[in-house]
């Protein structure tokens, strides 16, 4: 971290009579602090950092550029959280959740699909060994989404440094989406190929 | 009316609540995001790219408001909803037709549901593509993997609950497919399912899942999400 | 314990690899939580471990084969008997003459016999017991096709013979069967043990291809 001069650093916090304009908190406990000088909105925060001589760690970080959370962030926030809330209730007002007859063993439906985030997997399942595909997807999934983390340590995060992890992260996202989208819209009755035209064999 | 605005603001109940005035100026904003137990989630500044909607689309963000208004909905629903194969459905009817908004509640919580499993994938690519799991942000990933996992169980145990054609199938076919694991190949079923099929042990079981266990492991990954976050240096950089 | 250090001076602590009091009992405490919290999690899945009491699970007594004829004449000519809706009950018998017949059964077979032990194969075994749950994705898999003359899902298009051996369809093995035990001239199925169906691949009857014959599942 870089330590940013200002020589009355020290002089603020001890003497605070020498800044003058400075504003105080009204009201509260504890001692009156000075807020920082200038145009409210456009001063900076110091950062301090003790950085020993002989330590190991090369520091060498700037002040990012930064803005009060308070409006910038919790407005977003808001904003955002309207957005959703108006989209949710205007949806669930006017597209009904389905419901079919009640639950019944005996009474097994011409295509049975898990649910849609499933579909992809059950499209592989039908492409490939069972045992194969339920012993190496699940857990690759998430234990292998788990580990890129720890496999990819390069600290490039430009799509250009990093051509290939992007590439295969890609083509995997992809894929899932088109087996997914295959399961869900293409497959109907006995797991046969269906145009979505004829017929759509899909509940969510 | 100016009066009786001031007097209450001067109340001693207000000022034990608000400890200080409305923030208009740096130092009061910092103060309230640092004071409230809820906004101090956040840091007091944050960096500029992070507002910047099309940085983040406010992919996370919005996953854990759907989480809050799945839960709110999710109580709600439950009011009215008893876990037994011979109540449920009709009890799902009955929210449908007879309770007041009953149809509101029930369909803001399946689209809700839905869409946190949309807006958690997407917001899992977005943070790959920005090469957030980077160093020092990699453990914070494999919460997010996991919290990932507890969206879909959420998702997957709720679809049950209704007990019609749809949710006894869907779950038949579902959980069929997770004894291909291995290890344990029928037992992980039939633990799962409290007995060899779908039936009354497995509608008590998915309900116990879904309405305390797993919103309740969820939540405290999600706590330790949001704690990361800020441990890490606050969100990533920009590409 | 104390030592000289060249560079820290006066250093307190056991020497390299000896283990101090107070490290045994901190790793000691540790090895304790550990084998704890193990025991926490398989005593919380002894917990949630099925307790089955009635349904599939327990011993089903079927019937004699007499009153399984009364009840379903059809089972002398060869379509399985089915049991409270979850279990085929095959008349192995009957069904061989059904399927080399193509359907049509001249002699009826009303008594198949007791040759019901695992031991035996299944094309010599007197009644088996097959589990209408399909091995692909659970689906409740219907009574023998006409077409065909064998067990086809319509759930996902997975076919098996008449004796459960898998011919075609995404199903990784063929159907799942219970043990069914003698108790006088009484069929009784163990439904708490469910065998694996026969792997893919295993022919024993009916090798008919699957291309050359009608289907009810596409």
């Amino acid at each position: 971290m870089t330590i940013e001069k200002r020589p009355n650093a020290t002089a603020d916090k001890t003497a605070p009579s020498q800044a003058p304009q400075v504003p105080t908190i009204e009201r509260g406990g504890g001692p009156k602090l000075p807020g920082p000088p200038g145009v409210p909105g456009t001063e900076r925060f110091r950062l301090l950092a003790y950085v020993k001589q002989e330590s190991m760690v090369r520091v060498d970080k700037r002040p990012d550029e930064t803005v009060l959370t308070w409006p910038h962030l919790l407005r977003a926030e808001f904003l955002m959280a309207s957005l959703i809330t108006m989209l949710l209730v205007i949806t669930s007002f006017f597209i009904q959740a389905p419901l079919e007859e009640m639950a019944n063993a005996g009474n097994t439906p011409h295509v049975a699909k898990a649910p849609w985030y499933f579909l992809g997997l059950q499209e592989m399942l039908s492409y490939f060994n069972a045992t194969v595909v339920g012993v190496l997807f699940p857990p690759l999934y998430f234990i292998g989404l788990m580990a890129i983390a720890y496999i990819d340590r390069s600290p490039y995060k430009a799509a250009r440094d990093r051509k290939l992890v992007w590439i295969f992260f890609l083509c995997l996202m992809v894929g899932g989406l088109l087996v997914t989208f295959i399961g869900s819209f293409f497959r109907g009755p006995g797991w046969n190929w269906v145009w979505p035209w004829e017929g759509l064999f899909f509940t969510l | 009316m100016s009066f009786l605005v001031r007097a209450v603001r001067e109340s001693a109940l207000w000022r034990s609540l608000f400890r200080q005035p409305y923030p208009t100026t740096s130092r009061t904003r910092a103060l309230a995001v640092m004071n409230n137990v809820f906004l101090h989630l956040h840091p007091v500044r944050v960096k500029t790219h992070a507002v910047r909607y099309t940085y983040t689309f406010c992919l996370g963000g919005i996953s854990f408001f759907l989480f809050l208004a799945l839960t709110v909905t999710g109580v709600y629903l439950m009011f009215f909803y008893v876990p037994s194969i011979n109540r449920a459905f009709q009890d799902i009817q009955t929210i449908s037709n007879s309770v007041a908004f009953g149809d509101l509640i029930r369909n803001m919580h399946r689209w809700a549901a839905h869409l946190m499993v949309l807006t958690v994938f997407l917001h899992m690519i977005r943070v790959f593509y920005h090469g957030a799991y980077k160093p020092p942000r990699e453990f914070n990933w494999a919460i997010g993997v996991l919290l990932l996992f507890s969206t879909l169980w959420l998702s997957f145990t709720g679809y049950l609950l209704p007990w019609d054609q749809i949710a006894f199938w869907a779950i038949t076919v579902g959980t069929q497919m997770a004894t291909y694991a291995p290890l344990a190949s029928t037992e992980s079923g039939f633990i799962l399912l409290g007995g060899i099929e779908v039936g009354q042990e497995t509608l008590i079981r998915f309900y116990v899942m879904h309405v305390i266990a797993f919103p309740l492991i969820a939540a405290i990954l999600l706590v330790v999400h949001f704690w990361r976050i800020r441990k890490d240096g606050g969100i990533s950089g920009p590409v | 314990m104390s030592m000289q250090h060249y560079g820290y001076g006066e250093v307190h602590g056991p020497r390299a690899g000896e283990m101090s009091r107070r490290g045994f009992m901190r790793r000691m405490l540790g090895v304790g939580v550990g084998i704890l919290s193990i025991e926490f999690l398989a005593g919380t899945l002894a917990f949630l471990w099925p307790n089955i009491r009635e349904g599939l699970g327990g011993r089903l007594t079927v019937g004699t084969a007499a009153s399984i004829a009364t009840n379903y004449p059809e089972w002398t000519e060869g379509l399985a008997y089915i049991f409270q809706s979850k279990i085929f009950v095959v008349n192995v018998p009957a069904a061989k003459a059904r399927v080399e017949g193509e359907g049509e059964v001249s002699q009826p077979v009303g008594d198949p016999g007791t040759d019901v032990s695992s031991d035996i194969p299944a094309v010599d075994r007197s009644v088996l017991a097959l589990y209408r749950k399909c091995p692909h994705l659970g689906c409740q898999v219907p009574q023998l096709c006409d077409q065909s003359q064998w067990f086809e899902c319509l759930c996902h298009g997975s076919k098996y013979t008449v004796l459960g051996e898998y011919r075609a369809g995404p199903a990784p093995r063929g159907m799942d069967r219970f043990v069914v035990e003698m108790e006088g001239d009484t069929y009784v199925i163990n439904s708490g043990e469910i065998e694996d169906g026969p792997p893919v691949g295993t022919v024993t009857f009916d090798d008919r291809d699957s291309q050359l014959i009608p289907h009810c599942a596409a």
